[in-house]
């Protein structure tokens, strides 16, 4: 009965004298970008968004100098990260601590794309606090972060002997005669091929390969000889007395591991619906790379297609990228205690993603629930006087907080939205700073709290 | 003219008080309001599935006793819950005395006791035995929960926002990946949007700005159907949740207990009337490793009471044929006690069914003690997954083939 709810809206609509005009509409972005959105852009896909000031050290660099610097990132000091979370005294046996720990480099780190692509990593080769203890989870985190750019291969091979891994996949505990068959299953399902590219005979024949091997309370790896499979295995065709790593080393030759990987980077970075030369061109960097990450990475943010408006504001943030990338964009200070409680209210609970899949992510980020909490979210970082310290003097490159609600909405929006608000977006927050007034001991307090407060709740910020 | 009534009152609570109701999204709860009286979805009609976990894996021996047997009283020589202490079921069987409140359910007939339930190589692991259950695949190879297809699709086609609401801090993987389609709430204090502590006179400011910048984001913006969906059944399942319990008047005394606090809840939105078809709630401490006994009694006497309260509700708001309750746990106990008087992870283990279309009963045959599994653990009779497709297919409406993959012998215990 589509015209009786017509009917029903509109009266609806017209009793709160609240008539949506034409101008309130957003568009999407039609025109080409401006060179500050476009940097926006690198830095909220390369990144957690751009802290104040990234943005125009990035634009001084130029597109390819300021690509380099973020995948160059051994050269950049994070110096002060590091003594900002040495200060927290932080225990790592402690799951909320650990959790912490990892959104406050997200927030604060001077290498923006290690941490986003260690978060890359941890929702492709997933391992979970519900095996494995916080410690094992640091410790592949860790692992995670130092390869962040590696060959896959090298990735890969690590992973398996990685504790945390080792315990989420049952390779821990896999013996001859009866191996477990989780770990390369999902090699070779969820982190390489993809169904239809290996036969269940290939998920047995693997499986012997990773037998031998436990993982003691204290996380070392132990082998144990008579208890691994040496025999003749033939995976993927090819025979031999085969080894983990030899494992690794067959799967990756296949050439459907190269696609399926830049479809992953692709996917994280770009859009949900790559088009197929991007993912034809990816693959081929990585094929005559040595699955090179950096390469891939590289040419992935060269390519016209990463700027080009069908990209732009197509991926909806995960909770760990809103949070971490609201905290960066306002330099707000905090040691981030309550968070990881929060990031589970919006459905990411870091080191423990749902399913060895990982999270779905996508518009399932979003839901009643996950929205609510957003914004809740939103609100504590914009009204938690004591947990949270705002310098709004920071976010202008005059270093001072116009007094001029206008002119405070305008330099906000380009720090958060990196690029103008829509005319009607901005007469709906003129107004709404014109009614709450200002205090005039402190012009922040009420307006500037709610300004920032929907600004972080805008559709836009919520998309990366 | 309740409908109309019901709209108006929040509405005006939402912009007096502008806490319940983020005055936002009032164009979409009149289009609510408009769903709401067409006529209900034919699948299932308006009944109402509530499942309660009970986490940790139940001692299913020390739950429903086989007070007949021996080999039971031998191997549990601290443990076993004395013959005359039992509320007979059968001649063979008994409920642990701590269910006590679920006499009057098993005596009205409406308690199902469904004996064996398990699947073929158990695993021990609460982890993997949590992932089978909430997926119904034993072989793991599943990444959705057995409800979350069902809630996403068959069940309600409305949009009901409070379709499936699950409480607690977690989303259950029964209803979850993709989540779309519950609601979960830790704490109905916390379900709200928050204010600025310091400033709440710019409160009702600040929703009608974020109400109208929400409304401004259009198609084509980029996933604005989503937001509009996402931000209206926020709005709308605020509104719905805080009046049903503010205007809640309970027919019952239901224990101070957080299993009861939920079950209220519940109680609350069924009759409400907003669309519930899952509720999903949670006991967790069934995991007794040591010192069982007083443990273990007083779960159950908590779930007994939570139970019968929410029975006694529902029957008195003339709900009780609408509901049906269904228990589980990732597994029962080892049925040998260990040397701490605890019970280590074991396999199969009875389960409840309860409701006014339940044919109370026991379905199954006994525990056979005298056929154990090489680790000391019982074998099963009934796939739990008839279980789910029985839920499924008699009560829910749906599809139990597709949505678990095969089809699964029904079980007779729902009229």
């Amino acid at each position: 009965m589509p015209t009786r709810r017509k009917v029903i809206t509109t009266i609806a609509l017209a009793g709160l004298g609240a008539a949506l005009t034409l101008a309130e509409a957003a568009a999407p972005v039609q025109r080409p970008l401006t060179a500050w959105e476009e940097f926006g852009h690198l830095l909220r896909r390369a990144g957690f968004g751009a802290a104040p000031g990234e943005i125009e050290a990035a634009q001084a660099l130029g597109w390819e100098g300021a690509v380099d610097r973020l995948l160059e990132y051994t050269a950049v000091s994070n110096q002060d990260l590091e003594a900002r979370l040495a200060a927290l005294a932080l225990d790592m046996r402690n799951p909320a601590d650990l959790q912490r720990w990892w959104l406050l480099r997200m927030a604060y780190t001077a290498r923006p794309l290690e941490e986003k692509m260690t978060l890359f990593w941890h929702g492709l080769l997933t391992s979970s606090l519900a095996k494995a203890p916080a410690p094992f989870l640091f410790r592949q985190n860790q692992f995670l972060r130092e390869h962040a750019l590696a060959d896959y291969g090298t990735i890969l091979k690590g992973i398996a002997r990685d504790p945390a891994m080792m315990r989420w996949l049952d390779i821990a505990g896999s013996v001859r005669g009866r191996p477990n068959e989780n770990y390369a299953r999902e090699l070779l399902e969820l982190f390489t091929l993809g169904v239809g590219h290996y036969s269940e005979r290939d998920v047995q024949e693997a499986a012997r390969a990773f037998t031998g091997f436990t993982v003691d309370r204290a996380g070392q790896v132990v082998f144990h000889p008579p208890r691994h499979d040496d025999g003749l295995k033939t995976i993927l065709g090819r025979t031999g007395r085969w080894g983990p790593a030899e494992v690794v080393d067959i799967v990756l030759d296949q050439p459907a591991a190269a696609v399926f990987l830049a479809q992953r980077l692709l996917r994280f970075f770009v859009r949900p619906d790559p088009p197929a030369d991007s993912v034809v061109a990816v693959a081929q960097t990585l094929r005559t790379s040595g699955l090179s990450v950096k390469a891939a990475l590289r040419q992935i943010f060269l390519r016209p297609d990463f700027r080009a408006p069908g990209a732009y504001r197509r991926l909806i943030k995960s909770p760990a990228e809103y949070v971490a990338g609201a905290l960066r964009q306002l330099a707000a200070e905090t040691d981030g205690v309550g968070l990881p409680a929060m990031l589970t209210q919006m459905g990411q609970t870091l080191f423990a993603p749902p399913n060895v899949a990982g999270w779905p992510g996508g518009p399932a980020w979003l839901n009643t629930t996950t929205w609510l909490a957003r914004l809740n979210f939103a609100n504590w970082l914009a009204t938690d006087r004591r947990r949270v310290r705002l310098d709004p003097a920071a976010w202008f490159p005059a270093g001072r907080m116009p007094a001029d609600p206008a002119a405070f909405l305008d330099g906000l929006a380009q720090r958060l939205l990196a690029g103008p608000m829509g005319a009607g977006q901005r007469a709906i927050l003129l107004a709404f700073a014109a009614e709450v007034g200002g205090d005039p001991a402190d012009r922040f307090d009420r307006w500037g709290r709610g300004l920032v407060y929907l600004l972080l709740a805008l559709p836009e910020f919520h998309l990366a | 003219m309740l409908r109309r009534r019901a709209f108006l009152t929040t509405a005006l609570v939402g912009l007096n008080a502008g806490l319940i109701l983020p005055n936002l999204f009032v164009r979409a709860l009149a289009q609510a309001q408009a769903d709401g009286s067409r006529p209900a979805p034919a699948a299932g009609g308006n009944r109402v599935l509530v499942i309660v976990q009970l986490a940790g894996g139940n001692d299913g021996l020390n739950t429903v006793v086989p007070y007949q047997d021996g080999r039971y009283y031998t191997v549990r020589p601290t443990l076993a819950i004395q013959p005359d202490t039992v509320l007979p079921l059968t001649a063979e069987l008994g409920l642990h005395p701590a269910l006590t409140a679920l006499a009057d359910l098993w005596t009205a007939g409406r308690l199902a006791v469904i004996e064996s339930v398990g699947y073929d190589h158990p695993s021990l692991s609460h982890f993997e035995a949590m992932d089978i259950w909430q997926t119904a695949d034993p072989e793991r190879g599943r990444r959705s929960g057995w409800l979350a297809r069902v809630v996403a699709g068959a069940v309600d086609n409305q949009g009901h926002p409070l379709g499936a609401v699950a409480l607690g801090t977690h989303l259950p993987p029964a209803l979850c990946c993709p989540p779309q389609g519950a609601t979960l709430i830790e704490r109905p204090e916390t379900f709200r949007l928050a204010t600025d502590p310091q400033h709440p006179d710019v409160e009702a400011a600040r929703r009608r700005a974020l109400e109208r910048l929400y409304r401004a984001y259009r198609p084509p913006a980029p996933y604005a159907a989503l937001f509009e969906t996402t931000a209206t059944g926020a709005a709308v399942s605020l509104a719905q949740l805080h009046q049903a319990l503010a205007t809640y008047r309970p027919a019952a005394v239901y224990p101070t207990t957080p299993l009861a606090h939920g079950l209220r809840l519940f109680a609350a939105l069924i009759a409400a009337g907003v669309g519930l078809r899952v509720g999903y709630l949670l006991q967790g401490g069934y995991d007794t490793h040591a010192e069982q006994a007083h443990a273990h009694a007083n779960l159950l006497r908590t779930l007994g009471e939570a139970l019968a309260a929410f029975w006694a509700d529902l029957v008195a708001q003339g709900h009780g044929d609408r509901v049906l309750v269904l228990t589980w746990s990732e597994f029962g106990r080892r049925v040998a006690e260990n040397g701490s008087r605890g019970t280590d992870h074991g396999t199969a283990a009875p389960l409840f069914l309860l409701g006014g279309r339940v044919r109370g009963g026991v379905y199954g045959a006994p525990p056979d003690l005298g056929r154990l599994d090489p680790n000391g653990n019982l074998r099963f009779e009934t796939d739990f997954r008839s279980v789910y497709a029985t839920v499924l297919e008699k009560w829910l409406g749906a599809d139990a083939e597709a949505a678990l993959g095969r089809r699964f012998p029904l079980l007779p215990v729902l009229d």
